[in-house]
């Protein structure tokens, strides 16, 4: 048994079996991925198999390439609103049949002309039917009111503690230099709210020689103490502004107020926004203690290795009403947590979780005892401020006839059955949604899935941007399991884990976890591969699946017997239900790469520089030297592990020390050397960071070092206090699945 | 006979010159019933801060009479016994040594406070450290721009004649509250507040975060002065809203040049939403919990009435006008009591505290004065009353706020406790005035309550030179007892107050009179009525019932009075009217209660309750001469004939070539006659053959500017002519011995008729003469 289950190089997601022109205008597998590429014909079928269905969604991606379609009219399915796309069947040269509910459509006489080939009578050419993923500029029956101007208010929270950290000064510098940056137009507003155990407004009107803080100590009752000129025109009031940020620092630097009144800023955020929309992005470094929504510790330090997690829901509505209340006035809160101590995140990324938001989190944030956190926390706010974002957006999710949707993940408000309510849309939002089978699927041999997305760019255009995929469908259990997504699977099995954590308790969602596994394996077992005397096998697609099921139990989302905080373990939560297939999937199973030996054998070659390219290591401290240095990289941050026989070359030339005993207890980052090996292992990281939105900081562990279980406790198939080696696991799934 | 009354009339004088007081009596009568029947109650006019620049600056303590239920001060009215070193107490008769350091007096080396001319005399208390004066702005930012922008400059001007060390604070307010923090840098800062949420001291102190001490000098002490530290006085003084006036005037300045109308939207057909109350109330509870027990003006500045909140005198509905005397009457207004209630919590709060409440209202229509006025009357606050920031009057009214008198110092006084104490036959009854009582018992208190009384000691938060206090005396002395021992009844005044210059010092006055039997010695006693003074008390009176009384009643009750002092006091044969006499010292008397219940102070007609509130106010407070104007305005005639004079408030002064100027106190007016307007419209004024026509236009506007430039507040100047709308103003106070029923009488000579259906002073004499002489009333 080849026991290097991991391949060397990442696992590429299966592509639906389709015919090969639809199958080279399917929607990318980076932005709609279903866990099954060959749907089962019905939901008998669906239950035969074991696996969940479901589709993931990444809709709003960073695209490199994306069709923008001008057009006074958007052709759409007059029965089920679909909007025309690669997979619909001309009839006629003026007729087109839905694939979804499959009515038969006129086509309006503007749409037979061509704008790209400037041809007539080809429909079928048009850039709509060509591509899977497309945006339309909308015209003005998709606006409510006209769209509304980019608007941002940053609610600072300056208590003493957030004064400690010294988080003003990163956030103060950041945005003086993105300032200019921000996605807008001449009509976007910006705004500051300060808060301790009272709040700060800042009045910047145009025309002031000095920036105005309005105070407003009144928390049980809170007030917008002017009508106008705290969100100001970021153009006409930029002086002040700047003049703001660079006092702000010093402004508190003596704050010795510990309380925080979290909720009524967040109250007066809401009326602040409500008459145009738009973005609150909240510093929180504490527990609110003061005035509505004040919450009290929930944590016992002493339970963080037990077995079995409290706390995991909210301690009270209030964020989440808070949340509905921004929500209906199409304002997203984006909460950015930078605890020093317990701080319920449960309790309050509900403020972010149903108003489309975003939540980051950066524990142990530090200019002096945390510089990683603090890179990462520039880097992140950086990209933040300067991502793309839409404004007052729904997605609607339509599926072929038969098809149902049921469940959503995800940071949104569900406002009707198949249509969610997103204040804002952030290009590193993921979205998962689980579908059931209600009518069998015998129309077609195929089943779609279209997500399109209505939303108001930074400049004040309404949009939809549209993704269709399109399945096969088939009746045969082998095809299903040949065409399951692996990655997929896990992904949506690790969200609905979330929820049966809070719902009901890890200990559930672990055996729900396991027992899909076991289930699936002894389906297969039974229906497809015949049951061979005590052998477990899985089919090629699941190759990975135990594994990966096994990195989910050890995920300090849902790890027991290991001591972890409650925030940080909520925080994972809260990833792994918003962020991305491909951000889940490297929380999950990070990536290892052997970096003592780098070579430019199979090298990349980018803008002139040469990025060697490492076979990927399975998680495992079998695959760990003495003499070795070894990177992981999970996402959110790498870590080099350095083996106490490593070679003093690798030292200077790396890490620039004489030696390992030299390599220093805290060390972020590489120096710049000029040698080969430094070159190529900052060419190899720096090509890594390259590939995502976000800055992972890099630190380096000695093997020695106190630090080194922050590395270990990734290598997922080693055997842990409390977990199976992946081999003890694979035994015990191969006993229950060959009861 | 006329020597004696001019003998009296001086001692009037020279004991008002002296001692800043005047006494309805100056003989008193002896026992209490006779005492009840002089009509006039014995009562005082009493000017505390009298300016009396000779006095010598006395650099110790008075000394104090050692029983302990008496107390009173050593005074020029005391017996010394000097070789025993002993004085007798002329209150309690109590023999007291002197202190060791009166050791070397002798008769001819005498204390200044035994020196007769001395009987008014001021102590500078050592040991009690100097305090900075305090200035709270409270600003309404609901005006238009030109008013507010002529309001910010009048305060950056004020900022220059505040002395340095002054504490200066600022509060702004329209829809919401703003309580600025003063001497920020790079970022002003301001706590703002609701204005519909009445706040406690506590919560305010709370929500500013003074109080607590920060002890890293945390952001909630930062730039924060440091409180005056007087032994006792809480550290809670530290805080960033008040700072002393060199330390943050620069920025003030700056503040006061950004401020900007209030931003709330009005919407078509309303009021702005204006906080008055809660603002007020902030202020208060800034300096309550900050600095009590220190003087402290808070000055209100604003252009319109309380719109919203606690105090709200209207709403913000231009449909709903706001209430008029009429409302009153019928009992009609929503707000009314609730707004008086709180603003009458709020005087007393700040009285207790010792700190004054200024108000300066200036708009076209009314602003409230009738609910706020008990700010300024239980604090001796100033209440300027215009119709615009931007006008004269208000600027140079406020500009004399801090005028300074001879030694450069301010004529304000703050925090004043003035104590009464009086012979045993004596007994205080109560105070009208700008003043609180303080609620404290002593032998000298007397049960019968006059005004506020039942204490022997009241507070004036804020007074000058002119304020004037009222007191009333109740002879205890039986019938049968006989003139009590020295034949001398006596009076002290006991002020302990804060000097402008932040120095403690007491002032002591003590008065005495003599005592006669008004069985045997009528005629001494009614040879010391002082009418002056007795006509003022009696104003007092009447508007004082007025709070309470309606209007018919305090006439009648006016009216019942005079006609017993006449009866009383006049000459006369039973039934026959034609032969009433009264003496000289009564004489006028009856035309001061005629014009009296004439006058605005009782007459609502054509004024608004907040003119009335404004001119009872100014009543209750002024000095006697003051008083008197009010009462009867001064009239001068101007013409060809002859220098300018004095003439009769009467319609027959109106002549068609005299120029008239009336002072009514609130108003100088000058009027030309029918010819001399014409002369006018001819040019003449301009020709260079009329010199002495111009001089005679000039004189009385010369005359005017004098009464101007004298006066605080500053009264309003009009400028008017025969036919004029604007000579109402005249035509309104002249006794109508002309008017429309009995013109036919009137010849080329005799002067102007007066619309009206008021009887003229000989019709109500002649009727006041019939009812004292009826044998049947
Ligand atoms: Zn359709
Ligand atoms: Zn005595």
């Amino acid at each position: 048994q080849n026991r290097n289950i991991c391949p060397p190089e990442p696992v590429e997601p299966p592509k639906a079996n389709l015919r090969d022109d639809l199958k080279k205008v399917n929607t990318s597998p980076d932005l709609f991925r279903c866990t099954l590429t060959t749907l089962p014909q019905n939901q008998n079928l669906l239950n035969k198999c074991k696996l969940p269905l479901g589709i993931l969604l990444h809709p709003f991606k960073d695209l490199s390439h994306l069709p923008v379609i001008t057009s006074s009219v958007i052709v759409r399915c007059r029965s089920c609103r679909t909007y025309i796309n690669p997979f619909v069947t001309f009839i006629d040269s003026r007729r087109w049949k839905c694939n979804l509910c499959y009515r038969v459509n006129d086509l309006p006489e503007e749409f037979m002309y061509n704008p790209l080939t400037k041809s007539y009578g080809e429909p079928h050419k048009r850039p709509e039917v060509q591509n899977s993923t497309i945006e339309f500029i909308a015209p003005s029956e998709y606006m409510l009111r006209p769209p509304q101007p980019a608007v941002y208010l940053f609610v600072l929270d300056v208590s003493h503690n957030a004064v400690e950290m010294g988080y003003l000064h990163s956030f103060c510098r950041v945005l003086l230099d993105e300032l200019e940056r921000f996605p807008g137009d001449a009509r976007t507003a910006i705004g500051f709210l300060t808060f301790d155990k009272v709040l700060h407004f800042y009045n910047l009107a145009e025309g002031l020689s000095q920036p105005q803080m309005l105070i407003v100590s009144d928390t049980e009752d809170v007030f917008l103490p002017s009508p106008d000129n705290l969100l100001v025109n970021l153009q006409e009031s930029k002086e002040l502004i700047q003049d703001l940020l660079h006092q702000l620092p010093e402004m508190f630097a003596d704050n010795t107020e510990t309380h925080s009144a979290l909720g009524p800023a967040l109250q007066v955020a809401h009326k602040l926004m409500t008459p145009t929309g738009g973005r609150v992005c909240v510093f929180q470094s504490c527990l609110p203690s003061l005035g509505p929504g004040a919450l009290k510790p929930r944590e016992d330090p002493n339970q963080r290795a037990g077995t079995d997690v409290q706390h995991l829901g909210p301690a009270t509505d209030f964020y989440k009403r808070m949340a509905l209340e921004c929500a209906g006035q199409q304002i997203a809160v984006d909460m950015f947590f930078m605890p020093g101590q317990y701080t319920d995140i449960a309790t309050l990324s509900g403020v972010a979780k149903y108003s489309g938001g975003a939540t980051f989190y950066f524990p142990g944030f530090h200019p002096v005892r945390g510089p990683a956190q603090v890179t990462r926390f520039e880097r992140d706010l950086r990209r933040y401020l300067t991502r793309k974002i839409g404004f007052e957006a729904v997605m609607r999710i339509r599926c072929t006839r038969g098809l149902s949707i049921h469940t959503f993940h995800g940071n949104f408000f569900v406002r009707s059955t198949d249509l969610l309510s997103l204040p804002n849309v952030n290009p590193d939002a993921g979205f998962a949604m689980q579908v059931s089978i209600e009518e069998a699927l015998v129309d077609s041999s195929t089943a779609c899935f279209q997500a399109a997305l209505l939303y108001t760019s930074s400049k004040g255009e309404r949009r939809i941007r549209v993704h269709t995929m399109a399945l096969p469908v088939s009746s045969n259990i082998t095809e299903i399991y040949a065409g399951a997504d692996q990655q997929a699977v896990v992904c949506l099995l690790a969200r609905m884990a979330v929820d049966r954590s809070i719902m009901s308790s890890i200990r559930d969602a672990r055996e729900a976890v396991i027992n899909a596994c076991i289930d699936c394996l002894a389906q297969y077992r039974n229906s497809v591969a015949g049951q061979q005397l005590g052998a477990l096998m899985a089919p090629w697609s699941l190759r990975m699946f135990p594994l990966y099921i096994l990195a989910l139990l050890k995920h300090p989302a849902f790890r027991l017997g290991t001591s972890t905080r409650l925030d940080d373990r909520v925080n994972t939560m809260n990833q792994l239900k918003a962020l991305p297939l491909a951000s889940n999937m490297m929380a999950l199973h990070p990536y290892m790469y052997a970096v003592h030996n780098l070579n430019d054998e199979g090298a990349l070659t980018i803008r002139d520089q040469i990025i060697p390219q490492p076979p990927i290591l399975s998680l495992s401290s079998e695959r760990l030297s003495r003499d070795g240095a070894f990177l992981l990289d999970n996402g959110e941050g790498m870590f080099m592990f350095v083996g106490r026989s490593i070679s003093v070359q690798f030292c200077t030339d790396v890490l620039g020390v004489e030696s390992f005993a030299a390599i220093p207890d805290v060390m972020f980052e590489l120096p710049e050397l000029d040698n080969a090996n430094s070159e190529r292992v900052r060419s190899f990281v720096g090509w890594l960071r390259e590939q995502r939105p976000f800055f992972p900081p890099l630190q380096i562990i000695r093997e020695d070092s106190r630090q080194r279980m922050v590395f270990l406790q990734h290598l997922v198939e080693d055997r842990s206090e409390s977990m199976f080696s992946y081999y003890e696991f694979l035994q015990h799934i191969q006993k229950e699945a060959c009861k | 006979m006329a020597n004696y009354q001019q003998t009296y009339q001086d001692y009037i004088q020279q004991n008002e010159d002296r001692d800043g007081i005047r006494l309805s009596w100056n003989v008193w009568p002896s026992s209490r019933l006779e005492a009840t029947r002089m009509v006039v109650p014995l009562g005082c006019l009493f000017t505390p801060m009298k300016e009396r620049p000779d006095l010598p600056p006395i650099q110790y303590d008075p000394v104090l009479c050692g029983r302990a239920t008496c107390r009173a001060v050593l005074n020029p009215y005391c017996q010394v016994d000097f070789r025993a070193k002993l004085w007798a107490c002329n209150f309690c008769y109590q023999r007291n040594p002197f202190p060791p350091q009166y050791a070397a007096i002798s008769e001819q080396h005498q204390p200044a406070e035994l020196i007769p001319q001395f009987s008014t005399i001021e102590y500078t208390l050592q040991r009690v450290p100097a305090m900075p004066l305090i200035y709270l702005i409270v600003l309404d930012t609901c005006m238009d721009d030109e008013d507010l922008q002529a309001l910010k400059e009048s305060l950056q001007m004020s900022l220059s004649l505040l002395p340095p060390n002054a504490l200066i604070g600022l509060i702004t307010f329209g829809k919401m509250i703003q309580v600025h923090e003063l001497g920020c840098e790079g970022c002003s800062k301001s706590y703002v507040f609701r204005g519909t949420k009445d706040l406690t001291a506590k919560q305010i102190q709370e929500m500013l975060g003074i109080g607590k001490l920060s002890p890293q000098g945390g952001q909630q002490g930062r730039g924060g002065p440091q409180g005056p530290q007087q032994p006792g006085q809480p550290q809670t003084s530290m805080n960033r809203f008040l700072q002393p006036v060199h330390k943050c005037d620069m920025s003030l300045t700056d503040l006061l040049g950004e401020l900007q109308r209030d931003p709330w939207p009005v919407a078509q057909g309303k009021r702005p939403l204006r906080s008055t109350g809660v603002a007020l109330s902030i202020a208060v509870g800034l300096l309550e919990c900050t600095y009590p027990n220190t003087g402290a003006r808070i000055m209100l500045f604003m252009g319109g009435p309380p719109t919203q909140g606690p105090g709200m005198v209207v709403d913000n509905d231009l449909k709903n006008p706001i209430r008029s005397h009429h409302d009153l009457e019928k009992d009609n207004v929503k707000y009314m009591k609730k707004a008086c209630k709180h603003f009458e919590a709020l005087a007393t709060r700040a009285a207790t505290n010792g700190h004054v409440l200024d108000i300066y209202a200036c708009a076209l229509d009314q602003t409230g004065l009738h609910e706020m006025k008990y700010c300024c009357n239980y604090t001796g606050g100033h209440l300027v009353m215009g119709d615009s920031f931007n006008t004269s009057l208000f600027k140079q009214t406020f500009q004399r706020v801090f005028s300074k008198d001879r030694k450069g110092e301010f004529q304000m006084s703050f925090g004043g406790v003035i104590e009464v104490k009086t012979s045993r036959e004596l007994k205080v009854q109560g105070a009208l005035g700008p003043c609180v009582s303080m609620n404290t018992k002593s032998a000298c208190v007397s049960e019968n309550e006059i005004g506020r009384g039942g204490t022997c000691q009241w507070k004036m938060c804020g007074f000058d030179p002119t304020s004037t206090l009222a007191f009333f005396f109740e002879v205890v002395n039986q019938h049968n007892a006989p003139i009590p021992q020295g034949g001398r009844g006596c009076v002290q005044f006991i002020t302990q107050y804060q000097h402008s210059s932040g120095q403690k010092r007491v002032r002591v006055t003590t008065v005495a009179r003599n005592w006669a039997d008004a069985a045997t010695n009528i005629q001494h006693i009614a040879a010391g009525f002082d009418q002056e003074c007795a006509a003022v008390l009696m104003a007092r009176l009447a508007v004082h019932r007025s709070d309470t009384d309606e209007g018919p009643d305090v006439l009648r009750w006016l009216d019942r009075s005079l006609i017993r002092l006449c009866q009383k006091f006049g000459e006369y044969s039973k039934d026959d009217p034609n032969s009433f006499r009264f003496s000289e010292n009564f004489s006028l008397y009856p035309q001061f209660m005629f014009h009296m219940r004439r006058s605005q102070f009782l007459q609502v007609f054509n004024n608004s309750p907040d003119e009335s509130a404004y001119y009872r106010y100014q009543l209750n407070r002024q000095d006697l001469t003051n008083c008197l104007i009010m009462i009867q305005p001064l009239l001068y005639a101007y013409s060809f004939q002859g220098p300018p004079e004095p003439v009769l408030l009467d319609s027959s002064s109106i002549l068609p070539d005299r120029i008239l100027l009336m002072d009514t106190f609130f108003q100088v007016l000058i009027y030309h006659g029918e010819t001399i307007t014409a002369w006018k419209s001819a040019g003449y004024d301009t020709s260079d053959d009329h010199e002495n026509f111009r001089q005679l236009l000039q004189a009385p506007v010369t005359d005017a500017e004098d009464m101007l430039a004298r006066r605080f507040p500053l009264p309003r100047y009009i400028v008017t002519e025969s036919g004029g709308s604007q000579a109402r103003f005249l035509l309104t106070k002249v006794n109508p011995s002309q008017t429309h029923n009995n013109m036919y009488q009137w010849g080329p000579d005799g002067g102007a008729p007066v619309l009206t259906d008021d009887v003229s002073l000989q019709i109500f004499m002649d009727h006041l003469k019939k009812l004292a002489v009826s044998s049947s009333s």
